[in-house]
């Protein structure tokens, strides 16, 4: 490896974190807080039966499920100030992901909601519990156990997704890489150096993962 | 002080009970037995509002009404006063042992949790379950986990008992641990109502027997008449099956359909 491009990877690093922590890490935190509320909302609908609502959330499914995020994204950045709807890039972004996000995790929440036996339901019933009493201390605490490694993936994901944002002009992590690559002619150099940030943050996150399961577990230590 | 009357239950087209008369006293010890399909674990299931039902009028106590006219409250109301034991245990596996016990307590009846810790501990030293109070259900075996789970729905007093087939899931050694226990609160004076194949209990611990075919009650007998001297042909033949079945000798295959 030359020198040069040993100066353009060490110099260019402290960018990269920069805006790593400035933009991409708070832009994956507030995505994934806003569409994992509202997945929880979207499957509870579902899984309560709550009418004319139900089939509202199969439809909000079907469509942000059926569509590409970065279509979805330019949607709102781009196609709706010609509706005289003008937002800002971080804003668009983070609307357009956590609708879609919210549509795959809702899924992955009604599935670990309905995975818990229905034999858990009823002798909760038969020991004089409510039903707001079974879904919040037996019904609910099983399926966060089911869905978490799911939900953590889709964190996982996110992270990496969130480059998609520098498309509609959002300037994180992946959008200084290019412009530093497109400043010094190093590509190669440049998005493999990205790439390596985001295998590290997502090894951290891989790491937590593990840790948070073995937590999570229902024995005792001996 | 449980009785239902007429009782009529189905599933889509197909009628599982056809007009069902059952009656609990105060400190009986019933035995339900009956071939698989007869209806049995439905009409625990009803009596329970896990079913519901077409027909038919149940009365606790005081409180008599049309089963099908029951109220949300009332349904709860009468499901505190009944304990109800699964054939796969049921026991919530998110809680220790101990938790399982005064889930029932503290959050349903709001009791103290002094109070309820006292109780956990006098029941699950009843079923011989203290020493794994700190356990998860699935680091137990079968017979614990359903012990645990009597413990669980003693703990609260219950007015009466349901058992659905508590033995079914489990081998003969585990069989008898649960069986024993069960025995021995029915000779401490609880009112109970067991569904189970297992005949030396319907006949040494049962006070009444009743036996079940295509949904309706064929014979309602004290035990010790209903073994000796059945009146219904039925009972006959069922309990011909049953000891023909109990003689086949290991590595044998009963000739008879056997039950799953």
């Amino acid at each position: 490896m030359s020198t040069r491009i040993l100066e353009i990877l060490i110099s260019s690093l402290p960018k990269l974190l920069l805006y790593c922590v400035k933009v991409t890490i708070p832009l994956t935190v507030c995505i994934y807080a806003i569409s994992l509320v509202l997945a929880l909302i979207l499957a509870l609908v579902q899984v309560l039966n709550i009418r004319g609502l139900k089939q509202f959330v199969r439809f909000y499914v079907w469509l942000f499920r059926g569509t590409p995020l970065i279509v979805q994204m330019y949607i709102i950045f781009f196609g709706l100030p010609s509706l005289g709807i003008t937002l800002s890039a971080f804003p668009s972004a983070v609307i357009a992901f956590s609708l879609n996000y919210a549509a795959y995790m809702s899924e992955t929440i009604r599935a670990s909601i309905e995975s818990v036996p229905k034999g858990q339901v009823e002798a909760g019933y038969m020991i004089g519990l409510n039903y707001f009493q079974i879904m919040t201390r037996i019904v609910l605490p099983q399926a966060a156990k089911v869905a978490f490694p799911t939900l953590f993936g889709s964190l996982i994901g996110l992270t990496k997704d969130s480059s998609l944002a520098a498309s509609i002009t959002v300037v994180e992590m992946f959008k200084v890489a290019q412009q530093i690559a497109s400043a010094n002619f190093e590509p190669f150099a440049l998005y493999c150096e990205v790439a390596f940030v985001y295998l590290m943050l997502n090894t951290i996150l891989s790491a937590l993962q593990s840790y948070l399961e073995k937590k999570m577990t229902w024995k005792t230590k001996n | 002080m449980l009785e239902v009357k007429n009782l009529h239950c189905s599933y889509g087209t197909n009628k599982v009970l056809k007009g069902i008369d059952f009656r609990v006293d105060q400190g009986e010890v019933i035995a339900v037995l009956g071939s698989s399909g007869s209806g049995k674990t439905t009409l625990l299931r009803c009596i329970s509002f896990l079913e519901s039902a077409d027909s038919g009028t149940i009365r606790f106590g005081d409180f008599e009404k049309d089963i099908t006219k029951v109220k949300r409250s009332e349904i709860r109301a009468l499901r505190m006063k009944i304990g109800y034991v699964f054939q796969n245990f049921n026991l919530f596996r998110n809680m220790t042992v101990r938790q399982n016990v005064l889930e029932g307590l503290v959050t349903a009846r709001k009791m103290d949790k002094k109070e309820a810790n006292a109780i956990a501990d006098e029941m699950l030293g009843k079923v011989g379950m203290l020493h794994r109070a700190d356990y998860y259900p699935e680091q137990l075996s079968g017979g614990q986990q359903q012990r645990v789970a009597i413990a669980r729905s003693i703990a609260f007093r219950p007015d009466v008992i349901l058992f659905d087939e508590p033995t079914s899931a489990l081998d003969p050694e585990l069989t008898r641990e649960v069986l024993n226990t069960i025995a021995k609160l029915a000779s401490e004076g609880v009112t109970m109502v067991v569904v189970t194949h297992e005949m030396s209990f319907a006949r040494n611990v049962a006070n009444r027997v009743i036996f079940m075919e295509n949904g309706v009650v064929v014979e309602d007998a004290p035990a010790k008449e209903f073994f000796e001297n059945p009146k219904e042909e039925a009972t006959r033949r069922f309990l011909r099956t049953v000891i023909e079945e109990a003689a086949v000798k290991p590595g044998q295959t009963p000739e008879t359909e056997s039950s799953k």
